[in-house]
């Protein structure tokens, strides 16, 4: 080899091996000359044929990823990557092997990679050190939280919760805060005052950490007002600039307290500085600009384009993409799942917008876009479609586990519904969580109507609660007749709103937003209360008939729901077997494995099961054959046309005959003619209920139709 | 002599260089220093009836920056998934390379629990640990600061190596 090209390689800090032919583990240095080769190898020295082994047992190992390459049949080559070995006087040398086969002639090259070595681990020291940082913070994060509310829903004395809420967080290594309702600081930790503290020097500001916060919000986050009015959890960055000399990263997390009323109790509110990492990551990335994870631009960055975006004054569409669930799907699979899934998503997206939209990773699970050149709705639907179109194809954990994401996206037009960067925001940010209700993939523009129907939403939640705090709901009874028995043995219970302005209302008016707002629960409860008292006061006058109560899809996942429930039927004394829960289709398949554990507690204790509106969901003979189940409840839209469409009378008789395979009684509901009644009899159906025998009534009129039936019972013995 | 290969793994920053130090050194570093690539270490281990040697590969910690890479397993008598107790994801990213592990090599796992010295994480315990003990051969809480349990669970493993 020619001296230049010696020259070239002890420069470059490498030397050439050839394998001697015929030989599987024998070499000789063919090119280069360095000191540190000779510490490595160090019969390469004497131009020697010379062995690789176990002296350097990762370069030994090499050789077969390297004898592959060298007998494969095309040019080829394989890279070792970095390796550490220790020679004379403890020195390290950061290596790399790369074997070669090029024109028949195998060649193996080592070099010496100190350098790209160090800048490697110095770049992997930072991102490392600031992963772990984060990991240790979510985790404490997480723990404090669920401690902070475990705290306020014990029945504590106030002062007692006081109390055990200030021992719970001063040792928390970040600033942790409690507020009323109306954000003033109840409890502040020793750590929130130190991260608020200000130089001596004189300022304007409130030195209150909450206030500061709250200042931050209103400044830096449009979705500020929407969160606050709709509840919600929210945490991101925030810059904290006091001058002449704050200028702090902060990580803020904002949560919710709740009551019964879902009304808000307390604020739970956490503040990390992380200045130290805002400058690791501009160290790293040589960018503040660039979200970390997902690689694409970050909130500063959207701000800043959406801000020249406007000032351009060319129309454009901006989309807020919310992916639903996303907390959930952290919990069920972790973290390191759900930073997959937002790369991942993140990915899709981007492949789906054209390269001049401009796409940010603007929160946790948040992304915005901004569509350019698009003028008119349609065209924006269109990008939406694909955006969801090529989400729409399942996702995989590591673990190759397939799970759907569903998204929420809101869209506003620049200019027609906003020409400000905070309103624009705060639009789109509106429509999608309107378009998040529906849980699944949405796209919602925002529109006056939007907003209209949100404030009706708000107006109604509001009433829900004075009805509780007023009691002005009523439980209905509609009775369920035994064909074999011919009488009534059952009752369903039917709430009706007694509004003092509106009327009786019935519950397809109400109980869709006590679900979205949560007020379910206590509803929810207090018709399990008023349930049992029937229940009592109808055993105590001689009658024995069961009440079946609907439960709501959240009730089901309520935790205290078994608990409340058995509370009740022990303080009324009453028999758990004149009880019923009934659950839809829906329920089981939202979560099997809580509603199978709440209906085998709730049949331990001699509570029956039924599930309502039976055909109209779709749950499959596997569910039904696995759940401790008593009744399938035919839903009324087969039994309406049963005497004239073939096809209900075919659905009905095999619900029948299925039911009765599996042990399961069959109820028929919404029956209104003697016509359906004799089918349904024909049919061996158990139990009908319906306006051919009462519509839902008062429980004073429901006891005086028992006592009739008593009467008449009496009568025919009598006779 | 006969020797045996051992690799280490683990989701980064877990301790798995410095139980490799502890056991072949006796030393421990406060500072963190990230390992890139690989570093191979020997020591013998000497049992009543026989000595092996250890060829311990400390390879570098998997994450989002480094993917688990299973040619570093060929070869290998065993290996070692090092969980750190202060950080719940450790714990769980140990069992995902664990299971990659167990794909292309059916050599004895040992579940190696580091910073005992530390206050666990406050989630551990509802993990249910037993249940991922059945999962790896031999399981040990050590700590590569104080040396607890470091050269016992070399020694246990050099012991199951032995007997196989």
């Amino acid at each position: 080899m020619t001296s230049i090209l010696n020259n070239v390689l002890n420069a470059m800090q490498q030397v050439i091996i050839e394998p001697v032919e015929g030989s599987l583990n024998l070499f000789k240095l063919v090119g280069g000359s360095c000191l540190w080769a000779t510490e490595l190898l160090p019969l390469s020295a004497s131009q020697k044929v010379f062995s690789i082994d176990d002296n350097t047992p990762f370069l030994q190992d090499f050789l077969i990823d390297a004898q592959l390459i060298w007998n494969g049949s095309e040019d080829n080559r394989v890279r070792s990557g970095f390796w550490t070995e220790v020679v004379a006087n403890n020195k390290e040398l950061h290596l790399e092997a790369i074997a070669i086969k090029q024109d028949d002639q195998s060649l193996l090259i080592i070099s010496n990679q100190t350098e790209d070595f160090t800048l490697r681990q110095s770049t992997m020291q930072s991102a490392r050190e600031l992963s772990l940082y984060n990991d240790h913070l979510i985790e404490q994060n997480e723990y404090l939280h669920t401690r902070i509310l475990a705290i306020f829903n014990k029945p504590y004395e106030q002062e007692n919760i006081i109390t055990a809420l200030t021992k719970a967080i001063e040792n928390a290594g970040f600033a942790v805060l409690i507020t009323k309702s109306d954000l003033t600081t109840i409890i502040a930790n020793t750590a929130a005052l130190h991260l608020f503290e200000q130089g001596g020097s004189s300022t304007h500001e409130s030195s209150n950490p909450v206030d500061i916060i709250v200042q931050l919000l209103k400044n830096q986050l449009p979705e500020y007002e929407r969160i606050i009015a709709t509840k919600s959890s929210w945490d991101g960055e925030l810059c904290w600039m006091s001058p002449p000399s704050t200028l702090k990263w902060l990580k803020v997390a904002l949560y919710p307290v709740l009551d019964d009323l879902n009304e808000i109790k307390n604020w739970i509110i956490f503040a990390n500085d992380i200045s130290n990492i805002k400058y690791l990551v501009q160290r790293n990335e040589k960018s503040d600009l660039q979200d970390l994870l997902t690689q694409l631009p970050n909130r500063i960055s959207f701000w800043q384009r959406l801000e020249k975006q406007i000032i351009s004054n060319i129309p454009f569409y901006l989309l807020y993409v919310d992916v639903n669930d996303f907390r959930r799907h952290n919990e069920f699979y972790g973290h390191d799942e759900g930073d997959k899934l937002l790369i991942e998503v993140s990915g899709r997206i981007k492949s789906s917008i054209k390269t001049s939209d401009f796409i940010a990773r603007v929160g946790g699970d948040e992304f915005a876009i901004i569509l350019t050149d698009i003028d008119n709705q349609a065209c924006c639907e269109g990008v939406v479609e694909r955006i969801l179109d090529c989400t729409r194809e399942p996702f995989q954990t590591s673990e190759l586990e397939s799970f759907n994401v569903n998204l929420s996206i809101g869209a506003a037009n620049f200019p027609h519904d906003a020409h400000s960067v905070e309103e624009l925001m705060k639009f789109v940010d509106l429509s999608a969580y309107n378009g998040k209700r529906s849980k699944a993939n949405s796209l919602q523009f925002y529109s006056q109507s939007m907003k209209d129907a949100s404030r009706l939403i708000i107006e109604v939640e509001h009433e829900l609660r004075e009805a509780i705090k007023n009691d002005e709901f009523e439980l209905f009874l509609q009775p369920i007749i035994d064909l074999e028995l011919n009488k009534i043995v059952k009752a369903e219970a039917l709430i009706r709103w007694n509004h003092p302005t509106k009327g009786m209302l019935f519950p397809d008016s109400f109980i869709a937003i006590a679900e979205k707002s949560g007020l379910i629960i206590t509803i929810g409860k207090w018709v399990i209360d008023t349930a049992c008292q029937m229940v009592d006061k109808i055993n105590k006058m001689g009658h024995k008939v069961k009440i079946s109560l609907n439960l709501s899809p959240a009730q089901v996942f309520d935790e205290n729901l078994f608990p409340h429930l058995h509370t009740c039927i022990k303080n009324n004394k009453i028999d758990p077997c004149l009880l019923e829960l009934e659950i839809t289709e829906g329920v089981m398949i939202d979560d099997y494995a809580i509603t199978e554990k709440l209906l085998n507690k709730v049949r331990a204790i001699g509570v029956s099961v039924s599930i309502d509106d039976f055909g109209t969901g779709y749950s499959s003979l596997a569910y039904l054959k696995k759940l401790p189940l008593d009744f399938l409840k035919i839903d009324r839209s087969f039994v309406r046309d049963i005497v004239s469409d073939d096809n209900d009378k075919a659905i009905v008789r095999a619900v029948i005959a299925m039911a009765h395979n599996l042990n399961l009684g069959v109820i028929a509901e919404g029956v209104e003619t003697q016509e359906q009644l004799d089918f349904l009899e024909q049919n061996s159906c158990n139990s009908v209920q319906g306006y051919f025998f009462s519509k839902p009534i008062e429980f004073s009129s429901f006891i005086m139709l028992l006592q009739n039936q008593k009467k008449k019972d009496f009568e025919s013995h009598s006779s | 002599m006969i020797q045996k290969k051992i690799c280490l793994l683990g989701a980064s920053s877990v301790g798995k260089t410095s139980l490799v130090k502890q056991f072949v050194e006796g030393i421990f570093n406060e500072k963190y220093l990230t390992t890139i690539g690989v570093k191979i270490d020997k020591k013998v281990v000497t049992l009543e009836n026989n000595s092996l040697q250890f060829m311990l590969w400390d390879i570098e910690g998997n994450d989002r920056y480094n993917a688990f890479q299973e040619r570093y397993l060929r070869g290998a008598s065993a290996y070692i998934i090092v969980a750190d107790q202060t950080r719940t994801t450790s714990l769980i990213e140990g069992l995902e390379i664990h299971s990659l592990a167990r794909k292309v090599a059916k050599c004895p796992a040992i579940l190696a629990i580091n910073k005992s010295d530390l206050q666990p994480s406050w989630h551990w315990e509802d993990k249910g640990l037993e249940d991922y003990n059945d999962l790896f051969d031999l399981h040990f809480y050590t700590s590569a600061k104080t040396g607890a349990n470091v050269d016992n669970m070399f020694i246990e493993l050099a012991k199951l190596l032995q007997e196989s």
